[in-house]
């Protein structure tokens, strides 16, 4: 004799109930008239999950609610010798449960792994589907935000507004020279802006720009052509538009992980970092590629590029441990392969003649721009796919 | 041991009798096994890389669920993780058309980017009452209480744009209609609710909250604007050439935030009292009564906890920085540093710490605050004439509900 409570899945009524083996039956019998109220075959019964000290039980055939609840150590293991099938099944569950667990993780994981490499694949393929008009309306968007944002803070104007001066028109030439027949859908669009951030980026749809500050420590023609270079890199292989891609597919990816779908979190934000900025050092170093492939054909020497970025930037110890961080391959490894890459032809003319560098160094009036902008820190990293708000 | 003194036999007699009995709820769990629960939980999501989250809600609502007994019987929560995991993969369907157009929206012009956000952030809103009634509706009709289920019946676009008209209108009100929007949303929830075959009611009006809510807004807003008039009368100091208001003044403002928080503690556990109260289900009626104060205590505690575990980390990572800088271990981490895989061991150091850091936040958050927050209804609560429950039958077999999808991807929380 075995107390319990039982109900019948039928009637919000519990009762008090003994309960008795009768050969491959479970009894249950009022405890205070004795009536039989049910017979529940041993084989049929199943552990539901309950607190420490209580075992509850239900049993298939009957409605889904029917119940008997064994309380107290005494009285639960000797409902648990009762009913053999209770612990089989609780194993078997268990090991269902772990199962699915497994199951569901490794597959979570391999699309983690698929993602993390297929990002780059499928943006790069997604790309040429996107309407090259798309693209010019997001790099004017891009430029009116970025116009936004620096004329608060560092100064945003045009050096040498007239299209038609010496310099403009080098600079519009050379252009011209460095994406011809790469089968760009963009025209490419340089300006030399006044601001006191050395910098110098590319947008969707063909803008590049050269910040005053940096034309202040540029030094030679090649150093200037080797970065212009390299923004174009970034416009004939639609970088912007890649990473505008990328980014809102792994927007999905730490959405599965995290399951916060809004992708409002932290570490949403931070993993979504994560994964696009391994991203954008693949696309640094094609822009890198399409530079030296340019030197080559045009006579002028990539390195000079990297000869650049390190007088605004310089490697040091933080710079390397963040590299993971940072959207920009180091420079020593940039150097190595820029220098590999890029034996200038012996025949080609020089992209800029003396006089055309000369007006170019005094766009902005060459000393009306303190130098004096702070190294390192988010606001001077040297160039970069201007990521889209 | 299950005592048999409020036997079966007695409730029968008293069953007649239509005042018959009067039920108390307790709750028989201690934070210290909801806390090993969670953690236990917490470290089994790294090595499944989130996956078992679904678990660990399973797992915590059967804790809340088995622990709380109504009249000497135990809820029961039949709910299970997978129900969870896939109920997730369906709201993901709904968020990948909305990903698109998002990405869509993002080559366009200012202007319509800022339209398009707009849009989207109400229908995100408008979505929230959706996924917070489809997912009472799953934990309902997955409660049993004496074998039988709960339900919860209506239509939640009904109730999602019930509850989006009301916040517009809450929104232009300053707040003032907040009552009129409570009431009318927990008269749908619960008109709506079942327990078997036997349907719930909410009696309350707008005036069941009326008076605890104007008097805290009023309160509150008299002490801000208090506040505003010190600061007004009492001259501004400058530090480094930005204006701020003077000591006097800073001091009136912490005061009536504090006066305003303070307030809050006293409308929440009115709220909760009254609007609890006014649930019956048949002919059997709910009572609760929360008190401010031990509120207040339990966001003291949750602070305090929070204050601790913080000291805890501070010290972890002293003492590492001291491992680090001592004798030669320097010159390895700078050698480290130039290498690529050290930017792999600051990588993982980052995700690490910042998973230690909202996990243990999000765990003493539900220890202390929402286990809480449980305990005092179920504790304050008491069900009036709970033997006329007895007739209750089981209603028919519930549709099958996938997961609570929606509520699980936007992060709708309780329970």
């Amino acid at each position: 004799m075995l107390h319990a409570r039982y109900a019948d899945g039928h009637v919000a009524e519990v009762h008090d109930v003994a309960c008795l083996l009768d050969g491959t039956e479970l009894v249950i019998r009022d405890a205070a008239t004795s009536a039989d109220l049910d017979r529940w075959a041993t084989t049929d019964v199943f552990p539901i999950p309950g607190r420490r000290d209580e075992l509850r039980v239900g049993v298939s055939g009957r409605p889904y609610g029917a119940r008997l609840v064994f309380a107290g150590g005494d009285d639960v293991s000797a409902a648990h010798q009762m009913m053999p099938a209770l612990a089989h099944r609780h194993r078997e569950n268990r090991g269902r449960e772990m199962r699915a667990l497994g199951l569901a993780t490794m597959a979570l994981v391999s699309v983690v792994v698929a993602y993390i490499y297929g990002v780059p694949l499928l943006a790069r393929n997604f790309v040429s589907l996107v309407p090259a008009e798309w693209e010019e309306k997001l790099g004017t968007t891009a430029v009116a935000q970025i116009e936004g944002l620096l004329r608060q803070e560092a100064g945003f104007e045009v050096c040498d507004p007239d299209l038609d001066s010496l310099a403009n028109r080098a600079i519009a030439r050379f252009a011209e020279r460095v994406v011809e027949g790469s089968g760009s859908p963009f025209t490419p669009d340089i300006k030399v802006i006044r601001t006191t951030v050395p910098n110098a980026f590319a947008l969707p749809g063909g803008h590049s720009f050269y910040f005053s500050a940096l034309l202040d420590q540029t030094h030679s023609p090649d150093e200037f052509a080797g970065v212009m270079a390299h923004e174009l890199g970034h416009v004939v292989h639609r970088h912007g538009m890649e990473q505008l891609i990328s980014t809102s597919a792994t927007g999905l990816l730490i959405g599965f992980v995290l399951g916060d779908m809004t992708g409002l979190s932290v570490a949403g934000g931070i993993g979504a970092t994560l994964v696009d900025s391994s991203f954008s050092r693949d696309a640094e170093r094609e822009a890198d590629r399409f530079a030296a492939d340019a030197a080559k054909r045009l006579g002028f020497r990539s390195a000079g590029l990297v000869d650049l970025l390190e007088r605004v930037a310089g490697d040091n110890e933080m710079s390397a441990a963040l590299a993971l961080l940072n959207t920009h391959p180091l420079t020593a490894e940039r150097r190595t392969s820029l220098e590999a890459l890029a034996v200038p032809d012996a025949s080609a003319t020089p992209p800029f003649t003396p006089a055309e560098w000369a007006a170019i160094k005094s766009m902005c009036g060459s000393t009306s721009t303190p130098s004096n902008a702070p190294a390192g820190g988010s606001g001077t990293r040297l160039d970069g796919t201007a990521k889209n708000g | 041991m299950v005592t048999p003194t409020q036997g079966s036999f007695d409730a029968v007699a008293m069953a007649a009798d239509t005042s018959g009995g009067t039920a108390r709820v307790e709750f028989t769990g201690t934070r210290r096994q909801l806390f090993g629960l969670l953690l236990r939980g917490y470290l089994l999501m790294l090595p499944t890389a989130g996956i078992y989250r679904f678990w660990v809600t399973t797992w915590k609502r059967r804790f809340y669920w088995q622990n709380t007994v109504i009249d000497g019987d135990a809820l029961e929560y039949t709910g299970e993780a997978m129900q969870l995991l896939i109920g997730f993969l369906f709201a993901v369907a709904f968020f990948l058309p909305l990903y698109l157009v998002l990405f869509y929206l993002s080559t366009q012009a200012p202007e319509i980017i800022g339209f398009g956000y707009m849009i989207i952030g109400i229908v995100f809103w408008f979505m929230l009452g959706y996924a917070q009634y489809r997912a009472r509706d799953f934990r309902l009709s997955r409660t049993l209480w004496r074998g039988i289920r709960f339900d919860q019946r209506g239509n939640a676009w009904a109730y999602a744009l019930r509850r989006f008209l009301w916040s517009l209108l809450v929104l232009a009100t300053l707040g003032l209609a907040f009552p009129l929007m409570a009431t009318s949303l927990w008269r749908y929830r619960y008109n709506n609710s079942w327990y078997g075959d036997r349907q719930f009611r909410w009696t309350g009006t707008w005036k069941t909250i009326a008076g605890p809510f104007y008097l805290s807004y009023f309160a509150a807003g008299a002490g801000i604007v208090a506040a505003l008039f010190v600061a007004e009368s009492v001259p501004a100091i400058s530090i480094e050439g930005v204006p701020l208001p003077g000591p006097a003044a800073q001091l009136a403002f912490l005061g009536a935030a504090l006066f305003a928080g303070l307030m809050w503690f006293y409308f929440r556990s009115r709220e909760t009292s009254r609007m609890f109260s006014e649930v019956w289900i048949g002919e059997a009626r709910a009572t609760v009564r929360v008190r401010g104060r031990s509120l207040l205590g339990q966001h003291l505690a949750y602070g305090l906890s929070v204050l601790v575990a913080a000291i805890v980390f501070a010290l972890i990572a002293l003492a590492v920085v001291a491992a680090a800088e001592g004798g030669t271990a320097s010159v390895v981490i700078v050698d480290l540093t130039r290498s690529v895989q050290s930017s792999w061991i600051v990588l993982v150091g980052l995700i690490l710490g910042y998973l230690v850091v909202f996990g243990t936040l999000g765990l003493l958050g539900e220890v202390f605050l929402g286990c809480g927050y449980w305990m005092l209804v179920a504790r304050g609560a008491t069900i009036a004439n709970v033997e006329s429950l007895r007739t209750v039958r089981a209603a028919g077999e519930d549709r099958a509900l996938v997961g609570e999808g929606l509520a699980d991807a936007l992060n709708v929380g309780a329970y």
